[in-house]
């Protein structure tokens, strides 16, 4: 029973001082008739307890899978962060991070559905049975406790990926950078019929202008080659017009795509900022409160029911001087009744 | 040791809230732990401990979902283990035996604040043996834990009235070694805690010297059983730490001095508490999460509102580009279709920020509350002038006879004149007897209970009779070493130096050069062998541990830790007492004392505690 003395250990074990008392004391205690009939009497409250908590284990085997899984997801996310962190341009590990991704949000969903069940079941025992009040109180806390944890893990994944979707901006930012110099000068022979080309593809302009342009722009050059269709010299030519057409259209597309995105992830970020504030507003604000603030508030609630019985006193006996008075008067009148009439 | 007290106190107390088990490393390894969720339960004294280092969040996170006191009508939860903190007392035991008979909780870790006695122990042992349910009792652990603390380098044994206690000139021996041994195991748990045997110095003669030596007596008890508390620290800090003791005597002015800085203004006007302070329409908490707090509760009280004043001027303006950032001023910033990213970028550090926003304005209320509260009471009591007038008769030893029984006969408490009285008379050795009747006379037409004016006064005037140092630690030689110990005090005062008589004396103990006034200091070593003289380890040390038996000071925390945090090396000491007194408290407890020894005017102008 002695605890690992590695720790620094500040404070004595008497557990086993604790053990050599109670033998003793129980050698003391009554021989063998009395022991039966205490181990009998000791073996009721037990069974008792035993059906309840049978009842009770489920949910703390329930909840303790729960808070395991929630600290190996963290863990998850942690390996996660760490990831999506490194910043190279080429050596990106985008298999990993996808399938661990994919791995934490199925573990989340879980996650919440096993709480969500937790719940369920809590709310129904605490309904049904017979549960004291510290054990419903306990419960409940239990069950918040796990949502909180629950709900901070998906914040950080909300976050984690945030990082990871700014982190491939830059990547593509820097991709663009080397590639579109490239692109740039291919297409200087266009520059004249589609001045467009040269747009920034990280602009997020509505792709309206861009969808009919670029619908337009492979027909054009269709016909353009077309034209060009009898010249075999011009053939040539033409062949590395097309190739470097395919080429624009793919990056068109892709600029479009992004545009797209980025759309989507801004919506994505205003809806955030919606949950945020939900989730502020309904944050209750227990973490800060003390231990001790109960103690004076039960003291103060006695002394003040103290006052109120102290004022009814109060106002009972002021109704007895009140009905003396009444009391008073009614001689009063009698006496005058008597007199006028006796 | 360069980590705080509160630290290692909370330290230890999340290791017994995850049920005294190895904690485990937060990377990695994180296989099979299985988070119980326990139930705390607690009695009167251990709440207040444990409410200045956790919060109910804090409690949350470690997996405690409720905490109860051990008094109340508590019901069953069958599955949760729970975890006593207690203090070993035999209602307690009782208490829990009736607990675990009836099987509230599935298993019990009962964990005692100091060390408990055999039979209280034993008590506990035959309860739960009679009631088959000992099988239940998971384990049993002495804690030494038993002080507040309430900042990183102020505890409080929370003993009550330790002074009266002393000093009462009818108290029974019995008594007095019950306070004095109560006393020596607060420090005891404060030495375990730091992991650290001190070497114990202290003034020869009174209370000082009778808690050393029963300190000193249960550090050698203890270090004799192997592995103890102390040995695996005992390899870690090279440096021992010198717990110094003096008692309330030694100085009984800055005791019951009116201070003008914020932090003690606030204790002793609105009478701060455990960290708690209790407006009649609000209630606050002054630690240190709280930033203004920490930067400001040492200046006086009139820059306190200039400081709010700018605090709320940048808050304002913080807000106000808030505001702007985020298209509050629509007119001047057009709605840019392109720049949708940025604005919400915009969008959601606002929101990011306003969190911390509401945080600082919270902050700034609270202080702006407390300031107008305290004005309150200042105008009402005109306490500039007493902080003013005390503060000349103390550092310069003039007096402004005017002022002096305008204050008298003019605003302020009762307790307010009793204090300023007691001052002028601590402050001069032989006041002209005139003068000391004017006093006398203003104390007693504003009807002023004269019960420690008298008492204090009779202290003073019994040193001229005992001239012999006080050698034996009995009840009488306290009231003799009282007497002497005073007017050295008051000898203290007209030196030129500002500093406080006390920081000069730890200070030259903690730099351990022959010096005439620490010099005739009792030495204790519990780890020198009992009969060799080798080895009185005299200094130079780095931590000090100040204790003042009788009730400490916010005033005398702060004069200790200045010096220590602008010297170089930083030396580190950490202050504690009996109590935190106010100047109202104390001056309450003088008379008390007074009336006890005789000398009360008969008016029962006492004002109940």
């Amino acid at each position: 029973m002695h605890p690992s003395r590695s720790a620094p250990a500040s404070f004595r074990d008497r557990t086993n001082e604790f053990r050599a008392a109670v033998e003793s004391a129980r050698r003391h205690a009554a021989p063998s008739p009395a022991a039966a009939s205490a181990s009998g009497g000791g073996g009721g409250p037990l069974d008792d307890s035993l059906s309840a908590a049978s009842a009770q284990s489920e949910f703390k085997n329930r909840a303790s899978r729960i808070g395991l899984g929630i600290h190996q997801t963290s863990q998850k996310l942690a390996r996660l962060a760490k990831l999506a962190k490194r910043t190279s341009v080429f050596d990106d590990p985008t298999l990993e991070i996808q399938e661990l991704t994919a791995v934490v949000k199925k573990d989340i969903g879980a996650l919440n559905n096993a709480v969500m069940d937790l719940q369920v079941l809590c709310n129904s025992q605490n309904e049904s049975g017979n549960l004291s009040k510290d054990t419903t109180n306990h419960s409940t806390t239990v069950v918040d406790n796990l949502k909180n944890r629950l709900m901070s893990a998906t914040k950080e994944f909300k976050e984690v990926l945030t990082m990871r979707t700014e982190n491939m901006k830059v990547h593509e930012n820097r991709r663009q950078m080397f590639s579109s110099s490239a692109a740039k000068d291919a297409s200087n022979p266009f520059m004249r019929q589609r001045p467009l080309v040269a747009r920034e593809a990280s602009d997020s302009a509505p792709p309206a202008p861009w969808a009919t342009d670029s619908a337009t722009t492979p027909l054009f050059q269709r016909k353009k080659t077309n034209g060009d269709h009898g010249a075999s010299s011009s053939s040539t030519p033409a062949f590395m017009q097309q190739q470097q057409l395919a080429v624009q259209q793919d990056s068109y597309m892709n600029s479009r795509a992004e545009a797209l995105q980025n759309v989507e992830s801004t919506i994505h970020e205003l809806s955030n900022i919606f949950t945020q504030l939900a989730t502020m507003v309904s944050q209750q604000g227990e973490l800060a409160i003390r231990i001790d603030e109960n103690m004076e508030d039960t003291v103060a609630n006695v002394e003040g029911a103290q006052g109120q019985l102290l004022k009814y006193l109060n106002s009972i006996s002021s109704n007895r001087w009140l009905m003396m008075k009444i009391f008073f008067v009614l001689m009063v009148f009698l006496m005058i009744f008597i007199f006028f009439v006796a | 040791m360069a980590l705080s007290l509160r630290k290692k106190q909370l330290d230890l107390i999340t290791r017994m809230l995850h049920l005294n088990q190895q904690q485990s490393s937060p990377a990695g390894g994180g296989e099979g732990e299985e988070e119980a969720y326990k139930i705390l339960v607690v009695d009167g004294p251990c709440i207040s401990l444990l409410s200045t280092v956790l919060r109910v969040g804090d409690l949350r996170k470690h997996g405690v979902t409720l905490h109860l006191n051990i008094h109340k009508a508590r019901q069953q939860v069958a599955d949760a283990p729970a975890v006593y903190l207690v203090r070993p007392t035999p209602a307690n035991a009782d208490r829990i035996a009736a607990d675990a008979a009836a099987g509230l909780y599935a298993s019990f870790h009962v964990n005692f604040s100091t060390s408990v006695p055999r039979p209280v122990l034993e008590r506990l042992a035959s309860a739960t043996a009679a009631s088959r349910s000992a099988h239940r009792v998971a384990r049993v652990a002495d804690q030494y834990l038993d002080f507040v603390c309430l900042e990183d380098n102020l505890f409080s044994l929370a003993q009550p009235r330790a002074y009266v206690s002393l000093n009462d000139p009818a108290a029974a021996d019995a008594d007095i070694t019950s306070v004095v041994d109560a006393i020596a195991l607060g420090l005891f748990c404060v030495a375990a805690t730091l992991g650290a045997v001190p070497i114990i110095r202290c003034a020869a003669g009174g209370p000082a010297e009778m808690v050393a030596a029963a300190l000193d007596a249960r550090l050698r008890d203890h270090l004799l059983a192997k592995p103890n508390l102390f040995t695996e620290a005992a390899s870690s800090s090279f440096q021992r730490p010198v717990l110094c003791l003096f008692d309330r005597n030694f100085e009984l002015s800055v005791g019951i001095q009116h201070d003008w800085r914020y932090r003690p203004l606030v204790h002793d006007v609105l009478s701060l508490k455990l960290n708690k302070l209790k407006l009649p329409t609000e209630k606050y908490d002054l630690d240190d999460s709280d930033p203004f707090w920490v930067a400001n509760s040492w200046s006086e009280y009139p820059e306190v509102p200039k400081e709010i004043a700018a605090q709320l001027a940048k808050y304002k303006q913080d807000v106000d580009e808030v505001n702007q950032r985020t298209g509050g001023g629509r007119d001047g910033v057009e709605f840019d279709g392109t720049d949708l990213i940025g604005n919400t970028k915009h969008l959601m550090n606002a929101v990011n920020s306003l969190p911390e926003l509401t945080e600082r304005k919270k902050v700034i209320d609270k202080h702006t509350n407390i300031a107008t509260a305290l004005l309150a009471q200042i105008k009402e009591r005109s306490l500039s002038d007493y902080c003013d007038c005390e503060h000349d008769m103390l550092r310069k030893g003039i007096v402004d006879r005017k002022t002096l029984f305008s204050l008298l006969s003019g605003e302020g408490t009762k307790e307010d004149k009793l204090r300023l009285a007691v001052t002028y008379l601590l402050s001069f050795e032989a006041p002209p007897p005139s003068e000391l009747e004017q006093v006398e006379a203003a104390l007693r037409e504003s009807e002023v209970d004269m019960s420690a004016f008298l008492y204090v006064k009779r202290i003073k005037s019994l040193n001229t009779q005992f001239s012999a140092a006080p050698s034996t630690a009995s009840r009488n030689s306290i009231v003799n070493w009282a007497v002497s110990a005073v007017t050295d005090g008051v000898k203290n005062y007209l030196s030129d130096e500002r500093q406080v008589a006390l920081t000069r004396r730890v200070e030259a103990l903690m730099e351990g050069k022959p010096n005439p006034e620490v010099d005739n200091y009792l030495l204790f070593d519990p780890r020198a062998p009992r009969s060799g003289t080798g080895g009185q380890f005299r200094g130079p040390f780095r931590e000090a541990i100040v204790f003042m038996i009788g009730g400490g000071n916010y005033g005398e925390y702060r004069s200790l830790i200045e010096p220590g945090q602008s010297s170089q090396p930083s030396k580190h000491v950490i202050y504690g007492a009996t109590e935190i007194l106010s100047g109202v408290d104390f001056i309450q407890q003088l008379a008390e004392l007074g009336e006890k020894a005789g000398l009360g005017s008969g008016s029962s102008n006492l004002p109940s505690q």
